[in-house]
């Protein structure tokens, strides 16, 4: 399968991002899904520049707002995989209405935020992520604001899969991904990410010594425990913090299986409906 | 002789004013009355004071007027005590709206049993001892007339039977025209005078085999409904000026990447809060100029419910056709008055547009964005063999991919901009449309909502005829040109205070017209206002 434009990727040197896509294109390999036959959607930042470097349907849409463009497109046609592309900006800053509100519906879609800790295309300011006292070009003074946590956040409002996975673990992130594309409902997939460029703190070393994977006998479904997990701030747990199996919201408001796409419009009665 | 009246119930909001109006719009429209109900209430649920009024005719007629034949008035009573005349009933507080409509039932001569069967017909949902005890208050309230107001009564008046007409709200009209044009997804984040579209379609999902959500914010609106036009899914969103302006980049995003949808803005006096519950036309320029950069879209401006229909299955087919956003511009007045319209035709059809079918054997990239003489390229959607792209919010290639070249750039503004003359040359594309005599002396330039009371205004006018703009934008100058080369005296009738549409025509004709007719109170003209100012 080749999931490769004639564009070559615009990235720094170094950086998380082409981990993440290698470990993509491994996922989609491994489901064997032709490029024609999902969707990815791309929000507006140095992670969505992926845009351009994957061949397959895809949608770059507006800075944070790129979650409802992929929760329209499987309601318009749930047969397709549709994975969004978003960083922690557009994902926990501008689009967080979007991220609560679609994992509170189970919208039937695989969230993949790049999380640096930084805005890094509009060059490194903080993010939603981004240690409080960070000196920023934004905050030069170190930042005020508390960090986002996302994961906590994800399970505390129903999304039915939460995990988060490292850029340079390129063969776990891999099982995260087909993981969550194997999952039925709000997928949600943090990975954590250098930037070589902006943060020169958390490099992959830095990761390396911060991160762990959860325990094998580690309980997914227990979703105190997962919360418990989402506070660890001096370690970070990689893995699948929480997995439940419940209705999607298009299995929920669909009258039958025909995607909307293909419902035949050519001649509609409206008797009945006054 | 007399061959109309106009009725008027009031009260604070609680008080069953609304369920009482539309009790005696149905009661009349039964009857084979031409009705039009136009209500006014303060954005409140308790308290304040709501108003319904029913002007009620033998012949058509598409606006309420001014002059009121008889009122009911249930926070001041006056000299009609309908406390007293309730409880004697033996009523509760909850049944005076229904002793005023036997009242009212008695002076405008109408049939008692019309009124209560109407009655049964709307608490069917509640116990029989509350239907019971409303008809029994009507009745006695008519009965109280008929002894002691006979000599208000007014006379009969012989109506024909209206089986082939209905009453409906913009909204309402709105909302079917939309799923008569194919709507498979409405978006929504409620905001009055747009709400009760939502409320609308959410009841009617199931039947009509579509999903509607109430969503987040109108940003997650229109990015939605974006989403699934790539996927190809006919979708509209529907809000006022506030949730409007939540949506512009949503807008220049279905612009830029050559999504349609359908955008349904209800306008209310503003900026920001402004007065939600009443009635306004301060966004026309708003909806021809909103988003930053320049893109074609369409802004359709309704005159009553049944162009509203028209124009709501016209703007699906034209945003798909065209692939861009359409804009359908209403108004609180035109969204929540009833009117009495023809029925439309059960069945309705659409044609399919700009669907690519590419090789399905060769995979190679599509051109998605490829040049073409009418600036529309044909597209595949996703699932689709052979079609593979990327639709682009950032400037694009012919594939969809970004660039910053001079050359593309270009080529893609004036492949986009190509569409304005094809669409103004579309056979379904609806021009100026003159109403009254040919010639006049005096010609009333006007768009949307006011489009009924003009008309009601022209029965009464001598020499003077209407144009009527359907659709504003892209301006439709040839039709326009055409239709005032022999005006005499022109005058534009908008309810906004700067003269919007006055300046459009003088931007994109270079026609000043001196005389404007303005109105920026939050109510809709009057045909008396006009005529007084005209005569």
């Amino acid at each position: 399968m080749n999931y490769q434009t004639k564009i070559a990727p615009t990235w720094c040197p170094g950086c998380g991002n082409f981990g993440i896509l290698a470990a993509l294109k491994q996922a989609l390999i491994a489901k064997n899904l032709k490029p024609h036959e999902f969707t990815l959607v791309y929000d507006v930042g140095c992670s969505s520049n992926m845009a351009d470097f994957v061949y397959s349907y895809g949608f770059h849409g507006l800075h944070g707002r790129t979650l409802p463009v992929a929760a329209g497109i499987k309601l318009a046609n749930h047969h397709l995989p549709v994975i969004a592309i978003i960083g922690d900006g557009g994902c926990f800053g501008e689009g967080l209405s979007h991220f609560i509100s679609l994992a509170r519906g189970n919208h039937d879609i695989l969230v993949i935020a790049h999380d640096n800790y930084l805005y890094s295309l509009t060059t490194g300011q903080m993010s939603p992520t981004t240690k409080k006292g960070t000196v920023t070009p934004s905050t030069p003074f170190g930042s005020v604001e508390e960090p986002f946590n996302q994961i906590g956040t994800a399970v505390l409002n129903h999304a039915t899969f939460v995990a988060r996975g490292f850029a340079g673990d390129i063969p776990n992130l891999t099982s995260l991904i087909t993981k969550g594309l194997n999952h039925r409902g709000y997928a949600f997939l943090d990975v954590l990410q250098p930037c070589t460029t902006y943060n020169k703190d958390m490099t992959f070393d830095w990761y390396k010594k911060h991160i762990y994977q959860l325990d094998k006998n580690y309980d997914p479904t227990n979703k105190k425990l997962a919360i418990e997990k989402s506070l660890e701030t001096d370690k970070l747990a990689t893995g699948v913090f929480y997995q439940v199996d419940k209705p999607t919201y298009h299995q929920q408001v669909l009258n039958n299986n025909q995607p909307l796409a293909n419902k035949d419009i050519s001649s509609i009665n409206i008797k009945d409906l006054l | 002789m007399t061959t109309s009246f106009n009725f008027n119930i009031s009260g604070s909001a609680g008080e069953g004013i609304k369920k009482a109006g539309l009790i005696f719009l149905k009661t009349c429209f039964k009857q084979g009355f031409y009705v039009h109900g136009y209500t006014e209430y303060p954005s409140l649920i308790r308290g304040g004071r709501n108003t319904f009024q029913v002007h009620a005719s033998k012949e058509a007629n598409l606006s309420p007027v001014l002059k009121l034949d008889f009122t009911i008035d249930l926070q001041n009573e006056g000299d009609l005590p309908l406390t007293k005349i309730n409880q004697d009933a033996g009523g509760i507080p909850q049944t005076k709206n229904v002793a005023g409509l036997g009242i009212a039932c008695f002076i405008f001569n109408l049939s008692l049993d019309t009124l209560n069967q109407t009655i049964a017909k709307t608490f069917s949902d509640k116990s029989k001892d509350v239907i019971d005890l409303n008809i029994k208050i009507a009745t006695y309230g008519y009965s109280y007339a008929k002894k002691n107001l006979s000599a208000k009564a007014l006379p009969k008046i012989e109506t024909q039977k209206t089986e082939d007409k209905l009453y409906i709200t913009g909204n309402e009209a709105i909302s079917l025209g939309a799923i008569a044009g194919g709507l498979k997804l409405f978006v929504s984040y409620p905001m009055t005078p747009a709400t009760s579209i939502l409320h609308s379609l959410a009841a009617k999902a199931k039947k009509a085999d579509l999903i509607v959500r109430h969503a987040e914010d109108e940003i997650g609106t229109i990015n939605m409904a974006i989403g699934a036009g790539f996927a190809g899914v006919r979708s509209m969103v529907a809000t006022s000026g506030g949730g409007f302006s939540l949506m512009t980049e949503g807008l220049g995003l279905s612009g830029i990447t050559e999504t349609p949808v359908v955008i349904v803005n209800s306008m209310r006096p503003g900026p920001a809060s402004g007065m939600p519950t009443w009635s306004g036309q301060g966004d026309l320029q708003y909806m021809i100029n909103s988003s930053q950069d320049e893109f074609l879209r369409i802004v359709m401006t309704p005159g009553d419910p049944e162009e509203a229909f028209k124009l709501s299955k016209l703007a699906l087919n034209l945003a798909e056709k065209y692939q861009i956003p359409v804009i359908i511009l209403l108004d609180k007045y035109l969204s929540e008055s009833y009117f009495t319209v023809n029925k439309f035709k059960d069945l309705q059809q659409n044609t399919r547009y700009g669907f690519a079918n590419p090789n399905k054997t060769k995979d190679k990239p599509f051109k998605r964005y490829q040049d073409q003489e009418s600036g529309v390229s044909p597209r595949t959607i996703p699932g689709q063999p052979g079609g593979v792209h990327l639709c682009n919010s950032y400037e694009h290639d012919e594939f969809g991919y970004a660039t910053e070249e001079s050359e593309e750039r270009i080529k893609q503004v004036e492949k986009r901009a190509k569409k304005t003359k094809y669409l103004l040359n579309d056979p379904n594309f609806i021009t100026p449309i003159l109403f009254g005599e040919k010639e006049a002396d005096t010609t009333i330039i006007s768009w949307g909502s006011n489009k009924g009371v003009i008309l009601e205004a022209l029965k009464t006018l001598n020499s003077v005829n209407f144009i009527h703009f359907p659709i504003v934008w892209p301006f439709p100058k040839k039709t326009f040109q055409k239709l005032t080369q022999n005006s005499k005296k022109l005058i534009t009738l908008e309810c906004n205070s700067t003269g919007q549409l006055n300046k459009i025509i003088t931007q994109e004709t270079g026609l000043e017209i001196k005389n404007q007719l303005l109105k920026y109170d939050g109510r809709p003209f009057f045909p008396s206002e006009i005529i007084s100012k005209l005569l």
